[in-house]
Parts: structure tokens; C-alpha cells; sequence
């Protein structure tokens, strides 16, 4: 059955995420997100998952019960996994150069834990079948108040309308438990952001879902995502001894 | 009469049911409504168990506030470094984006400043002579990484200690340059980690930095000074290089797992 809120055009965003995904991470990524796109022939490559085992899913204070992981499940959750890898790794860099007000700073440094946070149990849940971080080039925005600001209250925002647009889709009731636990704390990081900066912290007697796709859409818009840098090679030195 | 009822629910712990009371306007059960009361409890209780979380996110940790912090940025495309900010004083160097063994050029960012509407960037400069640094457009470069790490070279005493967060982590004796061909002193950094070789003189491991000697201008490569393993263990610590830092083989494999790439170097 066709999803009405696929965009025909996804095959360039593959296209353009591939183009700057030099470990395949993303591919991977736009490969489960888009299905019925270039990404189906990547996703088919992708084996099953027989489930993920009790030890793999431990994370924080308590282990929780063992999930069988559908395929559709992890696909989502890697999509999740590598929003959260760019949220944390935008705070983390904002926090380590300190250019932005103290009041912004201490919004990012409480929120960037919590993103790591997030980006810890969501490896762990997915054990061997985690993606890693791609690269990332953030340029002026970590240390440019109003870019920061902007940045981070769509961010906040959209990631809570994704939980939104996911849950119903997710297979597994332990995932959806676990990331209805996510989703309030983002939009709590909405309207905080949101009040330090005299927006209104809710906009609307209901929040609206916003797909997989349209996040997809707005990463690759950010032009955040880069290749990582190769600076470890087997190669012969030629120092002078 | 129309029924005023005021539902009371308590969970049973055991049973995992619901037990629904009803009463009316004076507290007295009303059996009227009982059957109803009971369906709805058995409705209830034929609800699914909740399910437990697939995970848990464990406490957040902060940043530490007493790291210390290096900044370095992979140089993304050709740029002319100036020695004042917005392209302006004379230009002190050209960045590539790769380096001579071809891995990505990376460079130390040392301070920043917006002019004109645009970040520039200095950065500590790879070339000749050792110490220079120049102000880059900050869109040349590409996203920052930061490491806590400082390696600091002790010529006097020949030794070389690694430092995180201001405490050392590692420390090992050091070879260092003939008096003919000294080990320069200065400030540097961590530009490449080479390994998989196959040649014994550099041992299993070794360091490219932005240090290049002042002696040796035409070596092959440009002259860099390097940090790195040796096929002459007994020659160390001691002044026998050509200006590179070397370290015993188990020495420098110890060290490859604590410094990462962009780590400043003190050569003192």
C-alpha cells in the first residue's frame, strides 16, 4: 500500500545523502526510511533480524525485557538513532566552544546530556545492528546565538512531531513504551528553548505527526551532515626518522 | 431519580482486576447499578498488561566543566591563510585539503572572530616557519572535533608525557634530534596516525605532527617531524634522530591508544 506522505522526489534525497555518507551509515538509514525509492534495493540488502537479546538492550540503571526488533522496528529506531547523534553532537559542540549566552549555554549543557543519554540506550537496544555516527560540520551555528536558537527550537520541535508520526508505526509495544519516554522529554527541550526565547512554548491545542521523510528532508536541508575525516591511514610515513 | 455515582477504582495488585464501587449521593451502595459496575471491571481487567520499556536512558552525564579543550577542523577546501582576519595583511600560507601521505589535512583552531558578516577562523599552520599560524574563512574548513588530550616533549630530560584533562596519563623516555638535526621546540599538533607499514625504522606506529624540521627542508615529504616507534630500542632515550620523536615499540603502541588526531604537541 502506497504512503501518501512519501515524496516521489526521495530517490535524490538518497541520492544526495549517499553522496555525503562516506561509511554508509545514512544509506543504510535512507535505505529504511524509504521504501518504494532507491532505498528498497539497499533495504532488501539488509538481513533479518532474529531478535535482539536481553544483554543488548540493558541500558542506564535497569535492564529491560528481551524485544524481538522487527525489521521495520530497527529501521526506525537507526533513523532515531542518527537524529539523536546530530542533536547531541550540536549541544555537546555549542557547551565546548562557549559562545553563546550563559542562558542559552546551560539550556544546551542540560539538554545535550540528555541527547547523549538517548544516544546511548538507542545503541544498546540495537546492539549489533547500530549505525555510527556520521560526520557532522555544524559551522557558525554553535556559536552564533539567533542560528543556535533557530536550529535548535526546530530541531526539538520536529523530533517530537517524529515520535508522534513513528509510535503508531512501530511493531513492538516495549519500543513504543520506551519511546513515548523519549517523546515528552523532547517537547519539554520544545518549550523550553521555546520560553528562554519568548516564544510561545505551545503553539496548538494539538501537536501534528511530521513523517520520517520530511526529517529526512530537513537533515539533508541543514547541510550538517559531512564526511568524517580520514586521518588514520596504513600508509608509509615519510618523517624525517 | 437520576443516579449519582462516584466511581472509586482500586487496582488489585494481585488479581491485576479492577474493582469498581459505586455509590449514590449518600455514600450507600446503589445495586442498582452493580451489574454495570462489574462489567466495566471485567472489561478492564481484560486489558493487555502494559509493556515493559524496550529501554531505559540512563542518567545524563554532564560535561565535565575541568576538561580541557582542543579544537582542530579537517580543511574542506583550498584556502590562503592571511595574518589578519577578513582576507586582509599578507598571506602567510596556502591549505590543502589533504596532507602529503594523503589523509584528510586537518588544522588546530587557536581563536575566531566574525568580520564583515563572516567567521573567520586561526588556525595553527603546518608549515615553515614552525609556529605560524593564519586566519582562514571559517567556511573552508569543515566541522569541528575536540579531544582533552596534550602531549608535552620534554627535551631536557627526554621524556615525553601525555596529559588529559591537565593530568598525565602517560609518560615514556624519548630519542630526539642529533644536535645536527634537532627536534624543533614549539607548539604543534596531531595531524596523522600511520600504521599497517611495513618498515622497521618507524616501528609499528607512528604520528604525523605539524612540526618540520628547520635543517632538513628538502626530506622527502617536506620534512615533518614524526612521533614514532624504532628498530633501536637501546638507543633510547638519547639524542639520535634526524629531529623525529621516538619511542620504544611498546611505548608507542601504548600511546596510540591514548592520543587521538588533533591532540597538541609542546616541544619544550
Amino acid at each position: 500500500m502506497t504512503d501518501p506522505t512519501v515524496d516521489p522526489t526521495l530517490d535524490e534525497l538518497a541520492a544526495t545523502l549517499a553522496d555525503v555518507d562516506a561509511d554508509g551509515a545514512l544509506q543504510e538509514t535512507a535505505a529504511a526510511a524509504f521504501p518504494g525509492t532507491r532505498g528498497a534495493f539497499l533495504r532488501r540488502s539488509l538481513g533479518t533480524l532474529a531478535g535482539i537479546t536481553a544483554g543488548a538492550v540493558v541500558a542506564g540503571e535497569a535492564a529491560a525485557a528481551p524485544v524481538a526488533a522487527t525489521e521495520n522496528d530497527v529501521a526506525i529506531l537507526r533513523f532515531d538513532l542518527v537524529l539523536e547523534y546530530l542533536q547531541a553532537g550540536l549541544y555537546t559542540e555549542a557547551e565546548r566552544i562557549g559562545a553563546l549566552t550563559p542562558e542559552t549555554l546551560a539550556w544546551a549543557r542540560v539538554v545535550g546530556a540528555h541527547e547523549r543519554a538517548h544516544v546511548r540506550a538507542l545503541q544498546d537496544l540495537l546492539g549489533r545492528r547500530t549505525v555510527p555516527s556520521p560526520g557532522f560540520n555544524y559551522r557558525d551555528v554553535t556559536s552564533d546565538e539567533d542560528a543556535f536558537i533557530k536550529t535548535a527550537v526546530a530541531f526539538e520541535d520536529l523530533t517530537a512531531a517524529l515520535l508522534k508520526w513513528q509510535a503508531p508505526r512501530l511493531d513492538s509495544r516495549s519500543i513504543v513504551a520506551a519511546a513515548v519516554t523519549l517523546h515528552s522529554v523532547e517537547t519539554r527541550h520544545a518549550a523550553w528553548i521555546r520560553h528562554l526565547n519568548g516564544l510561545s512554548p505551545v503553539t496548538s491545542a494539538f501537536d501534528k505527526p511530521a513523517s520520517q521523510e520530511r526529517m529526512a528532508r530537513l537533515i539533508a536541508s541543514t547541510g550538517f551532515l559531512t564526511r568524517r575525516s580520514r586521518t588514520a591511514l596504513n600508509a608509509r610515513p615519510r618523517f624525517t626518522g | 431519580m437520576r443516579l449519582a455515582l462516584v466511581a472509586v477504582l482500586v487496582a488489585a495488585a494481585v488479581a491485576g482486576a479492577i474493582v469498581v464501587v459505586e455509590r449514590d449521593g449518600s455514600g450507600a451502595p446503589a445495586s442498582a447499578s452493580r451489574s454495570g459496575g462489574i462489567a466495566l471491571a471485567r472489561s478492564a481487567a481484560s486489558l493487555p498488561p502494559p509493556a515493559a520499556p524496550a529501554f531505559r536512558v540512563g542518567k545524563p552525564r554532564l560535561i565535565d566543566g575541568h576538561e580541557t579543550r582542543a579544537r582542530s577542523a579537517p580543511v574542506a577546501r583550498r584556502a590562503v591563510a592571511f595574518a589578519e582576519p577578513g582576507g586582509r595583511g599578507q598571506a602567510v600560507a596556502t591549505v590543502e585539503p589533504t596532507t602529503e601521505e594523503g589523509s584528510t589535512n586537518i588544522v588546530l583552531v587557536v581563536g575566531e572572530t566574525t568580520l564583515g558578516g563572516g567567521s573567520w577562523v586561526r588556525v595553527r599552520l603546518p608549515s615553515l616557519p614552525n609556529g605560524r599560524t593564519g586566519w582562514v574563512p571559517r567556511r573552508a574548513l569543515g566541522g569541528y572535533a575536540f579531544v582533552r588530550t596534550h602531549l608535552v616533549v620534554d627535551r631536557a630530560h627526554l621524556t615525553a608525557t601525555l596529559l588529559r584533562d591537565d593530568r598525565a596519563v602517560f609518560r615514556a623516555p624519548i630519542g630526539i634530534g642529533v644536535p645536527a638535526a634537532p627536534t624543533p621546540p614549539g607548539e604543534f599538533y596531531v595531524r596523522v596516525k600511520l600504521a599497517g607499514f611495513d618498515d622497521p625504522f618507524y616501528g609499528p606506529v607512528a604520528f604525523g605532527t605539524s612540526g618540520r624540521s628547520a635543517v632538513l627542508t628538502d626530506w622527502p615529504g617536506g620534512g615533518y617531524i614524526g612521533i614514532h616507534g624504532t628498530n633501536a630500542p637501546e638507543l633510547i632515550p638519547g639524542r639520535v634522530s634526524h629531529g623525529c620523536v621516538r619511542l620504544r615499540n611498546e611505548d608507542i603502541v601504548r600511546l596510540s591508544r591514548l592520543m587521538p588526531v588533533g591532540t597538541p604537541v609542546t616541544i619544550r
